[in-house]
């Protein structure tokens, strides 16, 4: 089989890329395990929300101060301005509906009531622009009885700190109940796939109609709309409050759903994605990468003229630390990290780990290196590059997306 | 009965730790009709009793080298089968000799046990492959004997559970800050409050100092000298429990020859080193300790080289040293009981130390003794009979596997044996999940808030196991935080308390921080904080000395 391009690693930045790609008439194949980080994401990207504990409300402003070991400097400060039009035009185009702009940040509101900086967050999810001018006075938290995947507690405890009156309602519908029997089907993305019919969610909006009293917006944990938003669109107008999700605990069901549209739009636009399957090895011909063999395609390499490395980091096995050292382990490139297991981690877990800012190590271009030697067709994107910390800045989805953007742009110079 | 209440009692005994050992000693002095007083300055068990293998010793171990202990295991042994069934496992152990080791030792090894009362059959290499498929196969000996798994948490819980069903108080988070000291005779203690920073003083006819290795500080606080032997001893926990039996070497006692099987886990150690007495508080497992057990593990069992190791923590033995014990006597037998009248002229004051874990019940037999002569109490002590609460004969077995039970209500009888019979189960909320891995339900973090002095998620984990399996609290610690939040009306601390939670779990795991140890850990940094922006939350520093 032979490619223009092969990506591996099918999550939010793979994707990202081979759609930027195959817009432009490349044939592409992304290599995908199936797994995706996009799984903890609450329903928002991040440019850059923190530098050294400080919180940035201007990310442009603030990513013209970063390292230049940070993968923003390395596609250029000055590009990001772009780079962000076109991935915020790229979700628009898989028919994510996000709110935000890239000169300044917004805030979205976690699970537990936090709120954290944001770029863009998806329409039907609660978003608050200015903290000193919230959206509504008089919230009702609708709490589903037996979910205990949204903390309803510190969530509620959180949204009054910030200035909200807050009651919690807690309700139920039968079909809620009979699923409840069986515990592991009260997690978000069960109860998002169930909810997918008008009956159930008429129900919902019954409870939402005789309970919410006098609130000015109905705030429900996100499990809805497993593919698309139209559940949200179709509860809104059965429900007399204008409603809002926020985020629950993982699998977070507005993660999972973009990663679902990103993955329908990359297939639409003639892409392959060969899911469930994951590279284990490459053939190298000096200074380029020639073909990539995979678990499922066996002694069929896949043979393309560039490649993308979209592995991401610990989690996704981009990166692997075993008992003496820190490795990439499908191609066997440099990798950025230290080498005494000591400086790994630090003794106090909120502290920054330094294994967060561990990666493989990149040019200027984003291109990989095997021991010492430039691959000239091969980059890194997302979360498998070095000299970030996606926990504390608060840029892993930016960063997955604009080096995506900025890899496929060298790829097509 | 409200707290101040507690304070204004005079009590015939107050025992200042919260172990085994002194959660013993309440028992059995309020068994013996005596008014108790407990007092623990951090949770139960979360000293020495909270960090060792979980080993319930056959004596085996200790058969060559001090006979006299041995006894002591295999007599305690048989009676914790009995009377602390739901916290005992019995799994047997086996004594293997491996290429590198003496195999002339096993006779002299079985000649000991027999000397001691502990059963002790060689068997085939082969046969031992069969019945412990995870043991080393190169082994070229094995004995069998009557080792088995204990909870330690279990039965620290049971035995202050069963003293409080007598009339003792018991009071954790209060630390003693010194002695109510009159004419050479002490009468009571000075305590802090900790969870308001209040200063209270509590009268007693008795004061037992049950504290472990920290009795030495403890005895100074009333003028009396201890010198105690800080030995201390690293752990490491894998996260499957490769094996069903005790595994053990066969040799002199050295680094790292126990693995045992607890719950859904199992646990490699020991290393042992003298530290200085300044250090007990730093209970930070270094590299080298986690190479030790490792290099060591792996030969008693291969497949350990590629299990998941989940954390390493460390516990400190209170052995007492020799040139202070007039007698000379009580060294060689590992417990000591030191009635400070006789040995410093200072009345009231009783310290129970040296032993293990597993002779806790012998230990506060001897203690409660002590206190009963000084009170003039004659009444037998019946703690070598009497079940704990739990373990009562009627109560339903584990591994009862028939369908009147679901994973959670089994999961239940395991840990709290006939008292889970009082978990609400009567709603489908309260049989509801909470933690997956250990099959925690809603009504057993009730059950646990409500009767077993639970403040904290910490607390509550040494209570039910919650986030001790696999995932070592993922997504089971928001829900229980929150869960928790709500039952002690404290929803604004739930924020700092699963903080403080997962890094008191990251403590464990920062030793042995790579493979999926390190993937786990920013899964937990990328739920925790990225998704949920814990850390923009709470501040954590210098709060962890209430876990």
């Amino acid at each position: 089989m032979r490619m223009d391009t092969v990506i591996i690693g099918g999550g939010l930045s793979g994707l990202t890329c081979g759609i930027a790609l195959a817009k432009r008439g490349q044939r592409v194949a992304i290599v995908a395990s199936g797994q995706s980080t996009l799984m903890f994401n609450g329903g928002s990207m991040e440019l850059l929300g923190s530098i050294g504990g400080k919180t940035v409300t201007s990310p442009l402003e603030a990513i013209a101060t970063l390292p230049q070991s940070h993968p923003y400097s390395k596609i250029g400060a000055g590009n990001i301005a772009a780079l962000a039009a076109s991935a915020k035009e790229l979700l628009a185009d898989a028919g994510i509906n996000m709110e935000g702009n890239t000169s300044a940040n917004h805030w979205r509101i976690t699970p537990m009531g936090v709120a954290k900086p944001a770029w863009l967050t998806l329409s039907d999810h609660l978003r608050i622009d200015n903290l000193d001018n919230l959206p509504a006075k008089r919230v009702a938290l609708m709490c589903i009885r037996g979910f205990f995947d949204e903390p309803n507690g510190m969530l509620a405890q959180g949204l009054r700190d910030l200035g909200f009156e807050v009651k919690a309602i807690e309700f139920t519908t039968d079909d809620i109940t009979t699923l409840r029997r069986s515990p592991s089907e009260m997690r978000a993305s069960s109860l998002a796939k169930h909810l997918g019919s008008n009956n159930a969610l008429q129900r919902v909006a019954d409870q939402i109609n005789a309970l919410a009293g006098d609130a000015d917006i109905v705030l429900l944990p996100s499990v809805l709309g497993q593919n698309d938003d139209n559940d949200f669109q179709s509860l809104q107008a059965m429900a007399r409050k204008p409603l809002r999700l926020v985020a629950t605990l993982p699998p977070a069901v507005a993660g999972m759903r973009m990663q679902t549209q990103l993955r329908h739009y990359f297939k639409m636009l003639g892409g392959n994605y060969l899911m469930g399957d994951t590279a284990v090895s490459g053939a190298f011909d000096g200074d380029r990468l020639t073909s990539i063999t995979t678990a499922k395609l066996g002694d069929m390499p896949l043979k393309a003229d560039q490649f993308v490395l979209a592995t991401g980091s610990f989690i996704s096995r981009g990166l692997v630390a075993d008992y003496e050292r820190v490795y990439e382990p499908v191609l066997g490139l440099d990798v950025d990290a230290d080498a005494d297991r000591e400086q790994w981690t630090r003794f106090n877990i909120l502290e920054p780990q330094a294994y967060m800012g561990y990666g493989v190590a990149t040019d200027g271009n984003l291109r990989c290196s095997k021991q010492g030697t430039t691959i000239q067709n091969l980059h890194a994107i997302g979360s498998v590059l070095s000299g970030h910390d996606a926990v504390k800045m608060g840029d892993g989805t930016g960063v997955s997306m604009l080096t995506a953007l900025a890899a496929a742009q060298s790829i097509l110079a | 009965m409200v707290t101040s209440d507690i304070y204004n009692k005079e009590y015939d005994v107050i025992i200042i730790g919260g172990g085994a050992t002194g959660a013993g000693t309440a028992r059995d002095c309020a068994l013996r009709g005596l008014s108790v007083l407990l007092v623990e300055r951090n949770d139960y068990s979360t000293g020495a009793t909270g960090r060792n293998h979980g080993l319930m010793h056959s004596g085996a171990r200790y058969a060559v080298t001090d006979g006299e202990s041995a006894s002591e295991c295999i007599s305690e042994n048989m009676i914790l089968r009995r009377i602390a069934r739901h916290c005992v496992e019995e799994t047997d152990g086996l004594f293997i000799t491996l290429p590198e080791d003496d195999l002339q030792y096993q006779q002299t090894f079985v000649e000991a046990c027999q000397r001691a009362g502990i059963r002790a059959d060689v068997i085939d290499p082969a046969e031992a492959r069969s019945i412990e498929p995870a043991v080393n196969p190169d082994l070229i000996g094995a004995v069998r004997v009557p080792d088995a798994s204990i909870d330690p948490f279990r039965l620290t819980v049971a035995n202050l559970l069963d003293a409080r069903l007598h009339g003792a108080e018991t009071l954790n988070y209060h630390e003693v800050e010194g002695f109510i000291i009159n004419q050479e005779r002490v009468e009571g203690v000075k305590l802090l409050n900790k969870h308001d920073g209040s200063h209270v003083e509590v009268r007693g006819r008795v004061v037992v100092n049950a504290s472990g290795i920290w009795g030495q500080r403890i005895a100074q606080m009333a003028g009396v000298k201890i010198s105690m032997f800080p030995a201390r001893g690293a752990l490491l926990i894998f996260g499957h429990r490769v094996n069903n039996m005790v595994i053990n070497r066969c040799r002199k006692p050295a680094n790292a020859d126990i693995l045992v099987p607890d719950d859904t886990v199992c646990v490699i150690g020991t290393t042992s080193d003298r530290i200085p007495i300044e250090t007990v508080d730093d209970m930070r497992v270094t590299r080298e300790e986690v190479d030790v057990l490792l290099r060591e593990g792996v030969k008693i069992a291969p497949s350990l080289a590629t299990t998941r190791i989940i954390r390493a923590y460390a516990g400190v033995r209170p052995l007492v040293a020799s040139d202070d014990d007039p007698s000379g006597r009580s060294i060689s037998r590992g417990i000591v009981c030191l009635d400070h009248a006789q040995r410093d002229g200072l009345e009231g004051l009783i310290t129970i130390t040296g032993g293990k874990m597993m002779t806790y019940r012998l230990m506060a037999e001897i203690a409660t003794n002590a206190v009963c002569a000084k009170v003039g109490n004659n009444a037998p002590c019946v703690t070598a009979t009497q079940p704990l609460p739990g373990s009562e004969e009627d109560a339903p077995r584990q591994g009862d596997t028939s369908k009147r039970y679901s994973f959670g209500q089994r999961a239940a009888i395991g840990r709290h044996g006939s008292l889970a019979a009082r978990i609400e189960k009567d709603n489908d909320i309260d049989n509801a999940l909470v933690c997956e891995c250990e099959g925690v339900t809603v009504g057993e973090i009730k059950y646990a808030v409500h009767q077993l002095h639970v403040h904290n998620l910490v607390n509550l984990r040494r209570r039910t196991r919650v986030g001790m399996g696999t995932c070592q609290g993922k997504l089971c610690s928001c829900r229980a935080a929150s869960l928790l939040g709500e039952l002690n009306h404290d929803v604004k601390h739930a924020q700092e308390d699963l903080a403080l939670f997962l890094d008191e779990r990251w403590k464990g795991m920062r030793p042995v921080a790579w493979g999926d140890t390190l993937r786990e850990a920013q899964l937990t940094a990328t739920i925790y904080q990225g998704l949920c922006g814990l850390d923009n939350a709470v501040n954590i520093q210098g709060k962890e000395d209430m876990q």
